[in-house]
């Protein structure tokens, strides 16, 4: 449904970003993930035809987006990081626009507004002028406009943005229930959305892709050791000793201990799983075993390794912070 | 065309839902109005003059070399205020507000918002012209020389294009729109004084400054002529000015 190669974007010497390459496949809700700077915003930029790539090229919908624009932007709904919204328009008088601008057949016009407004909550609205609407509803009818013309394509640039934790909640269900009939790319620096709502993901850093994959395998492909999590009834005994001798642990150390339980955290090596093992160890030396898990890495400390390692190649010069507007 | 109409429509509105439109026709029919009554009022001195020295009475003076053409020569001093006014928010607006993303990322060519841009501002200009007949009501009651006055606003209108063009342009140069009308009315200024640089500099360059100064080409219209050759000059200076218009939007999008 989208495909991105080799996309390098420089303005003037900075280079924001610099051979990205991704594929999404359709109904997909696929993440970027990156800090400030990262190059997010002008990816989707190139994707939606708000600016050519220096080099490379996409393709959205089956249309390259630099040579048959008009079809490409037809089958896309783009959130920008700030929502578009003409402040003297009224919501309805807004979406109508929009809807006219993105080809909405004038017999379906009104209908495909009340829909969308209802699917975003925004009908309560209707008639409140832009200029008027809370930063929450400011977001959703960004979103409105988005899907109003039933685009294949979204392409939504940090749309939880500054909502409350019950607008996000509610955000990311309606990105959810829309992933169906709609292939998203949404961007964000909220780890947690990533793996709550997308697939897949791809992080970049400084306008390099850093990794891409499912939540899931960065999850693990990042673990360099495993670590588990057990509580035993040890009636007060050291079990540590005992699973220090487990072929694979590397490391035992105590993390709690109430009414005579002991919760302890073992690191071993990577790829080698010792559940059986301690599990073994635990109940041959009598011991009761109340409980054994994997302990995940957050993606937090994931994005965090990933984006304070340093590239191989020496990197153009990158001016950090807000990007400027054009 | 219906995305040009949009277009067209939207922008139209945004002139009545901001201060800006009724700032603009206000000022227009005052400051119209002002002229008209004074010019009216020197008009009617005359003839009475006329009249005392045997004269046959104001009915045979000349009313459009006494009373239109002054009029319109003033009307063209007020364009030069007005127009950057309307043309100053245009596309900066957009790029301050970010509402250009919208535009730029639908299925819309340069050629339908400019188009858009252009007929909604013109559209604007009219409404002020409508308005402004009102002072001239009078002269069609007395059912004569309605045929100048129709060509002269035929020829306003045209002027009017040519300045909201080159004011489309300059308002895609800047997201501020303060920058865009002072901008806008300098070099409608020096389209303005063209003209008089050129009377000082000799025959060669005087008819050069003549062909291009874009009030020049109005006088005929105020005599009640429509000549092609200056209706082919106010529409390629208009084409020109959405070029210019378009091939900065193009440029913007490289470098942004
Ligand atoms: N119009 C521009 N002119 C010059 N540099 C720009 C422009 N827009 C962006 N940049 C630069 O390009 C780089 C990437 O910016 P981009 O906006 O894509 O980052 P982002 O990942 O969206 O960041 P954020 O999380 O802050 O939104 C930054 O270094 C930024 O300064
Ligand atoms: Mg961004």
């Amino acid at each position: 449904m989208i495909e991105v190669q080799h996309l390098t974007k420089r303005y003037g010497r900075v280079t924001a970003v610099e051979d990205v390459s991704f594929r999404v496949e359709r109904g997909e809700i696929f993440g970027f993930l990156g800090p400030n700077g990262a190059g997010k915003t002008t990816t989707m930029r190139i994707l939606t035809g708000f600016i050519p790539p220096t080099e490379g090229k996409a393709i959205v919908a089956g249309f390259d987006v630099f040579d048959q624009p008009i079809e490409a932007k037809r089958r896309t709904g783009y959130l920008p990081e700030t929502p578009p919204l003409y402040p003297d328009m009224s919501v309805i008088e807004y979406l109508t626009f929009v809807a006219k601008i993105k080809g909405v057949p004038t017999a379906e016009r009104r209908q495909r507004i009340q829909a969308v407004m209802e699917r975003t909550r925004i009908d309560d609205m209707a008639d409140r002028l832009c200029s008027k609407l809370s930063k929450g509803y400011r977001q959703r009818v960004g979103l409105a406009q988005a899907i109003v013309h039933n685009p294949d394509v979204l392409i939504l640039d940090e749309p939880t943005a500054g909502l409350d934790p019950k607008q996000i909640i509610e955000t990311r269900e309606l990105i959810k229930e829309l992933a169906g009939d709609h292939t998203i790319i949404l961007s964000t620096h909220i780890l947690p959305e990533v793996s709550q709502t997308c697939q897949r993901v791809v992080i970049i850093n400084k306008g390099h892709v850093v990794a891409l994959d499912t939540p899931d395998n960065l999850t693990a492909r990042l673990r360099g050791s495993e670590t588990m999590y057990v509580q035993v009834d040890t009636n007060g005994l050291d079990a540590a000793g005992a699973l220090q001798r487990i072929a694979g642990v590397t490391r035992v150390a105590e993390s709690d201990r109430r009414d005579g339980l002991v919760g302890y955290e073992i690191e071993s090596q990577h790829g080698r799983d010792v559940r059986r093992d301690l599990a073994r160890a635990v109940v041959s030396n009598g011991w009761g075993l109340l409980e054994l898990r994997p302990m995940r890495m957050s993606l937090e400390e994931i994005f965090l390794s990933l984006t304070t390692e340093e590239t191989p190649t020496p990197m153009p010069a990158i001016t950090e912070g807000e990007p400027v507007h054009e | 065309m219906s995305n040009i109409l949009a277009i067209a429509h939207k922008e139209l509105k945004s002139y009545f839902a901001s201060p800006i439109a009724y700032i603009v026709i206000g000022l227009f029919a005052l400051l119209y109005g002002y002229f008209y009554v004074a010019i009216l009022a020197y008009f009617v001195r005359q003839s009475l003059q006329m009249s005392e020295f045997g004269g046959q009475g104001p009915q045979a003076m000349d009313i459009n070399q006494q009373l239109i053409r002054p009029l319109m020569t003033n009307v063209t001093i007020l364009v030069l205020f007005v127009m950057p006014m309307v043309t100053m928010r245009t596309y900066s607006e957009e790029k301050r507000s970010g509402t250009i993303e919208l535009l730029l990322t639908s299925p819309l060519t340069d050629f339908q918002i400019i188009m858009g841009k252009f007929l909604g501002a013109l559209a604007l200009w009219g409404i002020m012209l409508l308005v402004s007949m009102i002072h001239l009501a009078i002269l069609f009651v007395y059912g004569r020389e309605w045929k100048p006055l129709l060509t002269a606003y035929l020829g306003l209108l045209l002027l009017g294009g040519c300045f909201l063009s080159v004011g489309l342009f300059i308002s895609t140069l800047t997201k501020n729109q303060v920058v865009a009308f002072m901008l806008t009315f300098t070099v409608f200024l020096f389209l303005w004084i063209i003209t008089w640089i050129g009377s000082f500099a000799g025959p060669t360059v005087d008819s050069l400054t003549q062909y291009l100064s874009i009030i020049d080409h109005f006088d005929d219209f105020g005599k009640g002529v429509i000549d092609t050759t200056h209706v082919i000059y106010y529409v390629s200076f208009i084409t020109f000015g959405l070029f210019l218009t378009a091939k900065s939007v193009d440029s913007e999008r490289w470098r942004a």
